[in-house]
């Protein structure tokens, strides 16, 4: 998994939302002010997750006073979530390796 | 589940919003100009990606690419120009690799059957289809021909191994070129680093064979090391080698492969034999190969004796030099290099009060043979040749359109059902590719026989006065050129055809039949290429009816004395035999002597033109100082004999005698235009002058008489000036000398008396070139006449275009217009007033196309008159003149369908679809 589809299923984690709130979660997440997503990379990796079914766009669409009429609104299916957590579990095995031989010092977790 | 609000948008509607409906949020985004730019920018950079992608994703990116816009501003207060570069950056970038890893169905614009239909249409109309093509064909075969052509002549290298790094190098002498001193050449090979392997080397002609069947030779002294510039060896036996060129080396010769053939019928063992050359028994020790005459067409070479370059005085004798440029290095570079050595050098022996400005200059071999004015020569011709391009092309263009207008009607039936834009420009394109294929074939054809009759022609009428790599005839370089011609043409007719198709609009053209869809702007293409083509074909013409008045000046050159039955030749003392200008004064004198007595010959003069008005030789000093303003200077030339023949008589004070020699005081008679310039109203004989062109500055020389005119200088340049001054040969230290003579019976009569005469004087002495005057205006008149009747057949071709191209374009513009002027007639109008207004609608263009044309023929005009001597009001009636002419014949090809727009009665004109 490409590191911004796992971006974008950490994001939809939370609940479906459209492209422009994926953009500024990814960006507020990054604790780097360098952390940039363009709609181009964005878009790709959406169809990509869409295709391989770990997205969806939303068909009931969500409550109406937090709804934006312009845009779609895309959500997890429960294979994007099963992914997101293996990918997730992966993540964090590979973390505790490098923290066994120091590579991150223990208190950064 | 929590959805986040993007900033700064309108309050949601609830209204679900379809996949892709980009028309809603379009307006609803745009509503903000600060925000219209960068979406636009985004729209075109989303063309990045596959049609099928942007299918799904297009409304939604855009939605995103706002919200992010719209948020930067709101933080920042102003259009976020960073954040729109990157985003477009990505865009383009992401969109890209879409394309490139996807694998959408690729909507198919190239469809084979649309070849056959393209094919089946031009089939349908043959008429077209020819005219077409034919129009095409000329347009591209005449610039392929004439760049091809030029490009041969000019710019090519030669045809030999390197041939691109061959240079001559020339002293520049106060801006115009000369050959370098014998004296110099030592101290150029040693110093140059950025041209080596020189080879010095000199015109010569020999007489090959005995008595009787001898056989005049260009041939060429040259070093031996320029067998080593040329890189070429001998076909047979030997190249020269540097013992034949020292003293007391025994003779030797190459022969070119021509003259083993026409000479020796061929011969393989004429080499290491012995033949007489100019009388010397002389062996022959190899031919070059076919084709081989460097340095230009020479048809021997002999060596040069090595004491030409280490033992001359400066001054004595010039050679060309020519070597091969260091690689890597530039002819600037080199020019920079020897420029300063040859100033040096020169400077050490000028002692002159005013130095001459010297420079030298090193440049490839092949276009340093054209002169300075090559490049403008070049680009000048080619830009003509682009030209009748130009117009060709607007001829075609303007008949496909009127084609595509004819099929605006099935071209809106297509896209109403579905087709798209990119199969209709591609099936559009068909046609014109077709059309170019057949013209640029059958103009490469006729370009490729052109350039072959050309060789024909030249070999045939010019054989021996011509550059060895001169062969014109298919290649490479003219395919290339050719290619590059055909997709100027596809491209430029691609561009119109193309943007008549996208302009269709479907539901004008299905409602009103099409006559007037799109009408505006094809029209405005139309008129605009109507002005093109009269502004082109105004300056053409121009261009070739002033050098029409060039050919007719070059055809009647007045030499300023009667040349019938005049021959002339040169003597060269070789400087071996004759050392001394004593030496030289008693062969001159002699030759003139035995020349005079001979029964065929008749006003024989020896002359020698010792410096031009320009050049620093030309300067001259009044004892008498009082001049003023710019040093006098003028044309000065050494005689020895009857001044009649030039057509000069003396009148006032005496001519020259046998006594005017070198032991005597030194004598001048100067030409009345130059005694009108410097000694108006007083007679000039007694008063003494200094030269710069003799070689002793110091001495002063009496003026004797005074001469009527006679124009001195190129007759086609504007350096003609009858300002002359006049030296006894004897006095002058001339080295060489031109003989004019008239004979009584025959040229050939006096060929062979001048060759025995020249034998009596000094057996191994020949006469150098000669010819008759009749002999050199036969080849002037020919080459002129045949460069005119090319020209005059490229400018009728472009004449012709204007006027078919034009009759066509208003042919069918009138006639869309029958019925409206059969209302108007039905409505009262007059013929004369019906003619009036369709004569004006092309009037507008064709005094808009001829304003343009002003300013250029002005530019062509004061070009003529700039290098050549053409009057400024000859520039002038000769402008207004086309100018007219262009007018009256253009108004002509309007009045045409305009008088047959009359023929058609009221009632048929509005019956009329």
């Amino acid at each position: 998994m490409r590191p911004i589809e796992f971006e974008i299923l950490l994001s939809l984690a939370a609940g479906a939302r459209h492209g422009y709130a994926i953009i500024q979660d990814i960006e507020a997440r990054g604790d780097d002010a360098d952390v940039r997503v363009e709609t181009g990379t964005l878009y790709r990796a959406l169809q990509r997750l869409v295709e391989q079914g770990l997205v969806v766009p939303t068909e009931p669409r969500p409550a109406a006073p937090d709804d934006d009429a312009r845009r779609r609104y895309y959500d997890l299916t429960p294979a994007g979530r099963h992914a997101a957590a293996a990918e997730a579990r992966r993540l964090a095995r590979l973390v505790d390796s490098a923290r066994g031989l120091r590579l991150i010092p223990r208190s950064a977790g | 589940m929590t959805v986040q609000k993007p900033p700064g948008q309108p309050a949601p509607s609830g209204q679900p919003e379809p996949r892709g409906a980009a028309e809603s949020q379009r307006e609803v985004l745009s509503s903000d100009a600060a925000t219209t730019w960068p979406l636009r920018a985004y729209d075109v950079a989303l063309r990045a990606f596959p049609a099928a992608f942007r299918e799904s994703w297009e409304g939604d990116m855009r939605a995103t690419f706002a919200d992010r816009v719209a948020a930067a501003r709101s933080t920042a207060g102003r259009a976020p120009v960073r954040l729109v570069a990157r985003e477009l950056a990505n865009v383009l970038h992401t969109g890209l690799r879409e394309r490139l890893h996807s694998n959408y169905p690729k909507p198919r614009i190239m469809h084979l059957r649309d070849l056959r239909y393209a094919l089946r249409l031009l089939i349908r109309s043959p008429g077209f289809t020819l005219l077409t093509v034919l129009v095409l064909a000329g347009g591209l075969g005449l610039s392929t021909f004439t760049f091809s052509f030029l490009y041969t002549a000019m710019i090519r290298p030669l045809p030999l191994s390197e041939g691109e790094r061959i240079v001559r190098i020339d002293a520049v002498v106060d801006g115009r070129r000369r050959a370098i001193d014998a004296a110099d050449v030592g101290a150029l090979r040693t110093s140059l680093r950025t041209v080596r392997e020189l080879g010095a080397y000199t015109g010569r002609e020999l007489v090959v064979g005995r008595d009787g069947d001898g056989r005049m030779v260009d041939a060429t002294a040259a070093e031996p090391s320029l067998f080593a510039v040329a890189r070429t060896p001998a076909l047979f036996g030997r190249t020269l080698l540097p013992s034949d060129a020292v003293e007391g080396a025994a003779p030797v010769i190459v022969l070119s492969y021509r003259t083993w053939e026409v000479a020796f019928g061929a011969d393989r063992s004429v080499v290491d034999s012995e033949v007489a050359i100019d009388g010397v028994s002389t062996l022959v020790v190899g031919v070059m190969p076919e084709g081989f005459g460097f340095p230009v067409a020479s048809e021997a070479w002999v060596p040069l004796p090595a004491t030409t370059t280490a033992a001359t005085m400066p001054g004595m004798e010039s050679v060309r030099l020519v070597g091969r440029l260091a690689p890597g290095v530039s002819h600037a570079e080199a020019s920079a290099e020897a420029s300063p050595l040859l100033r040096r050098l020169l400077a050490a022996r000028d002692t002159s009060a005013r130095p001459a400005n010297v420079a030298a200059s090193v440049e490839s071999f092949a276009s340093v043979q054209f002169g300075d004015e090559r490049l403008l020569v070049f680009t000048v011709l080619n830009l003509l040749a682009a030209l009748i391009l130009l117009l060709a092309l607007v001829n075609v263009v303007n008949l496909l359109l009127a084609r595509a207008n004819e099929r605006i009607r099935e071209t809106a039936v297509r896209m109403a059902l579905g087709a798209s834009m990119g199969r209709l420009v591609v099936q559009g394109m068909w046609e014109t590719l077709i059309l170019c294929a057949m013209g640029g074939v059958l103009g490469t054809a006729g370009a490729a026989w052109g350039l072959e009759a050309i060789t024909r022609w030249t070999r045939a009428n010019m054989e021996g006065n011509l550059a060895f790599w001169w062969v014109w005839r298919m290649d490479s370089v003219t395919l290339i050129c050719a290619g590059a011609f055909v997709t100027v043409a596809v491209v430029a007719m691609g561009v119109v055809v193309s943007l008549r198709t996208t302009r269709t609009n479907v539901r004008e053209v299905l409602q009103d039949g099409g006559a007037r869809s799109g009408g505006r702007s094809i029209g405005r293409i139309s008129r605009a290429l109507v002005t093109v083509q009269v502004t082109t074909v105004t300056v053409l013409m121009y261009f070739g009816v002033m050098a029409g008045v060039m050919a007719e000046r070059a055809l009647t050159i007045d030499p300023g004395f009667d040349t019938t039955r005049l021959v002339q030749g040169g003597i060269a003392p070789p400087p071996a035999r004759y050392t001394t200008d004593a030496e030289r004064a008693v062969l001159f004198r002699n030759l003139q002597a035995r020349l005079a007595e001979q029964g065929e010959l008749d006003e024989v003069i020896l002359r020698r033109t010792l410096a031009e008005k320009q050049s620093s030789g030309g300067r001259f000093t009044l004892r008498d100082a009082r001049q003023t303003g710019a040093a006098p200077s003028a044309f000065v030339v050494a005689t020895l004999g009857d001044l009649n023949t030039l057509g000069v008589q003396v009148m006032d004070g005496r001519p020259f005698n046998a006594a005017d020699d070198g032991e005597r005081a030194p004598v001048a008679i100067i030409s009345r235009a130059l005694a009108a310039r410097h000694w108006a109203g007083r007679s000039p004989v007694g008063d003494q002058l200094r030269l710069a062109a003799v070689g002793d500055t110091a001495r002063w020389i009496t003026i004797v008489g005074v001469a009527s005119d006679l124009p001195y200088g190129d007759p086609l340049s504007r350096d003609r000036s009858a300002d002359a001054i006049y030296l006894p040969l004897l006095q002058s230290g001339a080295t060489y000398a031109t003989f004019l003579a008239r004979y009584r019976s025959s040229e050939l009569a006096a060929r062979q008396s001048l060759r025995q005469t020249f034998a009596q004087v000094d057996p191994l002495l020949v006469p150098d070139g000669v010819q008759s005057y009749d002999e050199v205006l036969r080849k002037v008149g020919l080459i002129t006449t045949s460069v005119s009747r090319l020209f005059a057949a490229c400018f009728a071709f472009s004449l012709l275009l204007a006027l078919v191209g034009t009759f066509g374009l208003m042919s069918r513009r009138i006639g869309l217009r029958t019925r409206e002027i059969g209302v108007r007639r039905a409505l009262g109008a007059t013929d004369a007033s019906i003619t009036a207004l369709l004569l004006g609608q092309g009037g507008r263009q064709l005094g808009v196309g001829t304003l343009m044309a002003a300013p250029l023929l002005a530019g062509v005009g004061m070009a003529f008159s700039y290098y050549f001597p053409i009057s400024a009001w000859i520039s002038l009636t000769a402008g207004l003149a086309v100018s007219l002419a262009i007018v009256a014949l253009i108004l002509a090809a309007t009045w045409m369908p305009t008088r047959q727009v009359l023929r058609v009665t009221p009632r048929d004109a509005l019956w009329r679809d």
